[in-house]
């Protein structure tokens, strides 16, 4: 594959996560290159928000490394990754739900300083989200749930990364909102951001993706071309339903 | 048994022999006034940790005012001496007694808060009651106010100190080591598996606060015929304080280790006296210190145990137990069928109709029915976020419902406790796993064996027999039903240790032990492979036989319950979207739309 | 008459617990701990600003902001020494530090000034203004204006600012903050430092009006604005502020019209009925645990 000789914007080579006595990753390894939406499927428990967390630096690993950009991780810090340009919309969305609309999207930018740039990524996300623009004066609590999905992608996206990582945008949204936040993903992927999807719906995140890992229990279990894997017999008996 | 007789007969005598030497060195003048004061004065503050370390060590919970309880307990062991009339070393016994359950009536005041409250706000609480205590004493006319309360004959002799020290340290072990205890330590680790366990815990809460208000007071008639005057300043929050450093210096939960602590805290001030000035600071030094450095305590939680010593120096045995227990092979033969069987026909064991919820306006849950005959295995599914979950936390009535019915064999249960829900019939099992991670794996069984068991508190302090047999019964019940599981070699092991799967499997067993007729499985194969998965189903399937109960379970996992699963239940988005048979369900276009995320 | 005189004394001594009542609730809303050690940092901001008075001989106005700096200062190690470590332990342990942290300061204040009480000198002084025949003191003035102006200002810059925003968010989800780029140690240092400054500067103003000062000054004050936050809400700020003011007041009346002995009785007894009629306090959100 051509892919490959170009550097991975994110690669993460042989992770090992602990919680307490509980080996929960056990030596995973995958790479994201400039310009894909990778999609890590599995699941249930089978470690995807943890690595997810870990690379963010939410958590620290036991063994392995995350490179982003070719730069180690190992040392950084949460707040300072976020400003290296990688994002994480984390599972549950976890917005701010006491401040406004409008705060969350300022917490987004806490790490920049250019006032042109932030105001430019506000107007660009409150195109892209005409729902949070009507509500930006709104308290974050008081929003839908689809609602509460797009301003935690919206406060991602305004610390202006090259690298977004999605953990269940579909979680607890009905058909519709989950197809609308789907073509969101697309659409932030076309405009140039490199995106690691972490999905239980496998389906949908296959349709979108370029290419997926297949997780289980703490492993790699699989890897490819993910419109393969979408035909992939066995990948659909067994995560597909 | 017989060994557990053994190690307490080895106990008392030497309990005995050091009276005996102490009584003769006294006798002798060896242990002159001076010596012997400090040893009282010890031998109270040990009786305070010991009974302290009940709400800190076991319950977890900090309170801070147990020197008012003490002072309660001094004042009015103190009063009735001076009003009885009688001959005050004659009704000595009596006098502390009443000094216990006086200071008793108060902790069961104070923990009557803890039906609301935990954590810090209760420690702020007790804190309060402490200095309301000593801010009463202060200006009531009876206890002679600021100016204390003077000629209180001094009763309190040695032999008192010694039997009472030895009473409370036997109860506070005794007590530890049944299922009142195991239910304490339960709400310790995990307060929500313990009510789902089947425990009562506002009970035990206020049980442990009782309890330890109780010992403080005895500690305080003995204080109050000791030092012979009273002062009110004697029992605020910086005397509870010097208790707490006792407790954390020991190790929370360990009672030797208080025992040490009272000791060394009680004769080195003494001894050093003219330093005397340091002494708050060097306390408030070792709260921080060990808090930073060794959070378990000096002793750790390990009991020091004489039988243990025993086995060790004669038998120089490196791996001696520290307590010895039942053989659950030899009795496993004796124990009972796990259950009797149920009748052919299934009678309807659980239906909710039209249950709801909402969270501040956010509908999670509405117009959910479902009804489960005995026996059946019923699988609800839904993506995350659905409120799979929700539901059982609705029908085991950790939310109470906005809206709906809930009858277990015909019964409403909506707003009963999750406790006594669990006693009708309704076990579950959590998605991010609750076991009690601190205690070993036959422990976490056992508490779940709580109501199955109905000697008495007093019954197991006092090892009566039908302690024994009670406790031998579930030992052999729970060996048993951690072989269903593969566990039992696991038993003595702490819960926390164990690989993921078999804490799942734990978390299952313990959900049986409490002899459900419907068990809610949240997610058990969450974290497995596919292999280990099937494995589970199996099992599961197995459990439904064997052990006659009906299954609710909780898979996101749409090919897994397939195969297991009489009948299934679909939520999507908080509402129930389709009912029927695998075949139904798989057919279902709603299903495939809003389930299989559709095209 | 005798009641407004009381209920003035009330606002003035409820501006004080407001003030000190601000640093519990900013640290318990953003770490969920009660920073036990708060109580003393007032004591070590009166002996501050006394010893920069009376022995380097430094102006009011200086000594007040000698005894902030010292205070924001000795708020952050506390944190970073005696809590910090603990985050991820129990929450006894930390409760168990705190209360020792506290003893420390007490016990070496006693030891460097000695138990024994002594007088603040007090430069406050100014001629009482008087109000339809109601005399209120230059010094309660002073205390009320400079609380209330001391509140709005901490409420606009936890509202307006950008540190403000983030020491919100950081209250509200740790982890999400972090994923925003907010530094979480510096946010919870920042934290810490305002409620010690605003002890300090309550420190000064109770020692002027009351111009008593020893070792454990600190402690019944302290737990008073503790019951205070827990009063109002803990984690909320205007709750803070309705707090101290409730309890001076509540105070203040049972002083004047019951029994100035029984007054720290009444005010522990508002603080067990508020938490068994609503733990949550008046102003407070009802905590969600989830399963």
């Amino acid at each position: 594959m051509e892919k490959e000789k170009e550097l991975p914007m994110l690669s993460v080579e042989n992770l090992r996560v602990y919680y307490g006595a509980i080996h929960a990753i056990k030596g995973v390894s995958f790479t994201a290159y400039q310009g894909e939406i990778v999609s890590l499927i599995g699941a249930n428990g089978a470690g995807k928000s943890t690595i997810l967390n870990t690379i963010a630096g939410l958590i620290r690993p036991k063994e392995g490394d995350c490179r982003f950009e070719g730069q180690s991780l190992k040392a950084v810090e949460a707040h300072q990754i976020v400003k290296r340009g990688l994002a994480l919309v984390p599972e549950g969305r976890r917005i701010f739900s006491r401040m406004t609309v409008q705060e969350n999207l300022e917490m987004g930018a806490y790490g920049r300083h250019d006032k042109e740039g932030i105001e430019r990524d506000r107007e660009r996300v409150f195109e892209s989200f005409p729902r949070l623009k009507e509500r930006r004066r709104q308290v974050g609590g008081t929003l839908s749930g689809g609602e509460q999905q797009m301003l935690a992608t919206a406060r991602a996206l305004m610390s202006n990364p090259r690298m977004i990582m999605m953990d269940e945008p579909s979680m607890g949204l009905s058909p519709i909102l989950v197809q609308e936040i789907f073509s969101i993903v697309q659409e932030i992927n076309q405009q140039g951001t490199t995106v690691l999807l972490v999905e239980q719906n496998a389906k949908m995140a296959l349709a979108i993706a370029s290419r997926a890992y297949v997780l289980e229990t703490g492993r790699v279990v699989l890897s490819g071309d993910a419109k393969e894997m979408l035909n992939n017999e066995e990948v659909r008996r067994a995560y597909l339903g | 048994m017989r060994k557990k007789l053994q190690s307490y007969g080895l106990n008392i005598l030497a309990l005995a022999l050091l009276y005996g030497l102490m009584s003769f060195l006294i006798g002798q003048g060896a242990i002159n006034k001076y010596y012997l004061g400090i040893l009282l004065s010890a031998g109270i503050a040990i009786i305070m940790a010991v009974s302290l370390n009940l709400t800190i060590g076991l319950l977890g919970e900090l309170a801070l005012g147990h020197a008012g309880f003490m002072g309660v307990g001094a004042y009015a062991a103190a009063l009735f001496t001076k009003n009885i009339g009688m001959d005050p070393a004659t009704v000595f016994p009596l006098t502390l007694l009443l000094g216990g359950l006086a200071a008793a009536v108060f902790g069961l005041i104070i923990g009557i808060p803890a039906l609301r409250l935990k954590g810090d706000y209760l420690a702020i609480i007790t804190l309060g009651f402490g200095e309301i205590i000593r801010v009463l004493i202060i200006n009531l006319d009876f206890t002679g106010g600021a100016r204390g309360m003077r000629g209180i004959p001094r009763i309190t002799n040695f032999t008192y100190v010694y039997v009472l020290v030895a009473l409370v340290v036997a109860v506070m072990f005794t007590l530890g080591r049944s299922r009142h205890g195991r239910a304490i330590l339960s709400i310790r680790e995990d307060p929500v598996a313990a009510e789902a366990s089947g425990i009562p815990t506002t009970y035990y809460r206020i049980f442990a606060f009782t309890v330890a208000a109780f010992f403080a007071g005895v500690a305080g008639g003995l204080y109050a015929h000791y030092v012979g005057v009273l002062d009110p300043n004697n029992f605020g929050f910086m005397k509870s304080i010097e208790y707490l450093v006792m407790v954390v210096l020991g190790g929370m939960g360990s009672i030797t280790g208080a025992i040490s602590a009272a000791l060394v805290l009680t004769a080195l001030p003494e001894l050093l006296r003219q330093f005397s000035e340091y002494r708050m600071l060097v306390y408030s030094l070792l709260l921080i210190g060990m808090m930073l450095f060794r959070p378990a305590g000096l002793l750790g939680i390990r009991e020091f145990s004489l039988t243990g010593l025993l086995s060790y120096v004669f038998r120089r045995c490196p791996h001696a137990e520290p307590e010895e227990r039942e053989m659950p092979q030899a009795v496993a033969q004796e124990a009972p069928p796990l259950r009797p069987p149920v009748a052919e026909d299934a009678p309807v064991l659980l239906s909710a109709q039209r249950l709801g919820i909402q969270f501040g306006g956010l509908k999670a849950l509405t117009d959910f029915d479902v009804t489960i005959h005995a026996g059946e295995i019923v699988g609800l599914i839904g993506p995350n976020g659905a409120g799979k979950t929700t539901v059982f936390n609705l029908l085991t009535n950790v939310y109470l419902p906005t809206s709906g019915v809930i009858e277990v064999e015909g019964v409403n249960v909506v707003g009963v406790p999750t406790h006594e829900i669990t006693q009708v019939g309704i076990a579950r099992t959590f998605q991010n796993i609750r076991l009690f991670r601190k205690l070993t794996v036959l422990d976490n069984v056992k508490i779940a064996y709580h109501n199955q068991m109905q000697y008495t508190s007093l019954e197991g302090t006092l090892r009566l027999p039908r302690y024994w047999s009670e406790e031998a019964r579930a030992n052999a019940r729970a060996y048993q039903l951690l072989r269903v599981f593969g566990l039992e070699k696991l038993a003595e092991e702490r819960a926390d240790s164990l690989p993921y799967g078999a804490q799942r499997k734990l978390e299952i067993a313990r959900a049986l032990a409490t002899n459900p007729k419907l068990l809610l499985l949240d997610e058990p194969a969450a974290g497995m492979n596919p292999i280990e998965t099937q494995d589970l189903m199996a099992t599961i399937r197995n459990i439904c036989d064997r052990f006659n109960v009906a299954i609710l379970l909780i898979e996101h996992d749409m090919s897994l319950v397939m195969g297991i699963c009489e009948r299934i239940v679909v939520l999507d988005y908080g509402q129930m979207i389709a009912l029927g048979t695998p075949d139904e369900i798989r057919r279902d276009p709603k299903v495939i739309g809003a389930y299989l995320g559709g095209e | 008459m005798k009641f407004l005189q009381q209920l003035i004394n009330g606002l003035q001594v409820g501006s004080i617990y407001a003030l000190i009542a601000l640093g519990y609730t900013m640290v318990y809303g953003v770490l969920q701990l009660i920073n036990f050690a708060h109580g003393d940092i007032i004591m070590v901001g009166a002996y501050t600003a006394m010893v920069a008075m009376t022995m380097l001989g430094i102006p009011f106005w200086a000594a007040t902001l000698a005894a902030i700096a010292v205070c924001a200062a000795l708020g952050v190690t506390i944190d970073r020494i005696a809590y910090k470590p603990l985050r991820a332990m129990p929450r006894i342990n930390s409760l168990i530090t705190a209360i020792g942290v506290s003893l420390l300061l007490q016990n070496a204040a006693q030891l460097i000034f000695s138990p024994n009480p002594q007088t603040f000198p007090s430069e406050l002084k100014g001629a009482p203004i008087s109000i339809g025949g109601l005399d209120i003191g230059f010094i309660t003035v002073v205390i009320i204006f400079v609380a209330v102006l001391l509140m709005l200002l901490l409420q606009a810059f936890v509202h307006k600012t950008r540190m403000g925003k983030a020491m919100r968010a950081v209250s509200e989800d740790m982890g999400a903050a972090q994923l925003m780029g907010i530094n979480l140690s510096t946010t919870i240092s920042l934290t810490f430092a305002i409620g010690s400054a605003l002890a300090a500067i309550g420190a000064v103003l109770y020692c002027s009006a009351y111009s008593r000062i020893a070792p454990t000054m600190g402690a019944l004050p302290g737990l008073k604005a503790f019951i205070a936050a827990v009063l109002g809400g803990i984690g909320v700020l205007p709750g803070a502020m309705l707090g101290g003011f409730i309890m001076g007041i509540a105070e203040s009346l049972t002083k004047g019209f019951i029994s100035s002995q029984l007054a720290d009785a009444v005010v522990f007894g508002i603080l067990i009925v508020v938490l068994l009629v609503k733990p949550s306090g008046i102003l407070g959100r009802r905590a969600h645990e989830k399963v």
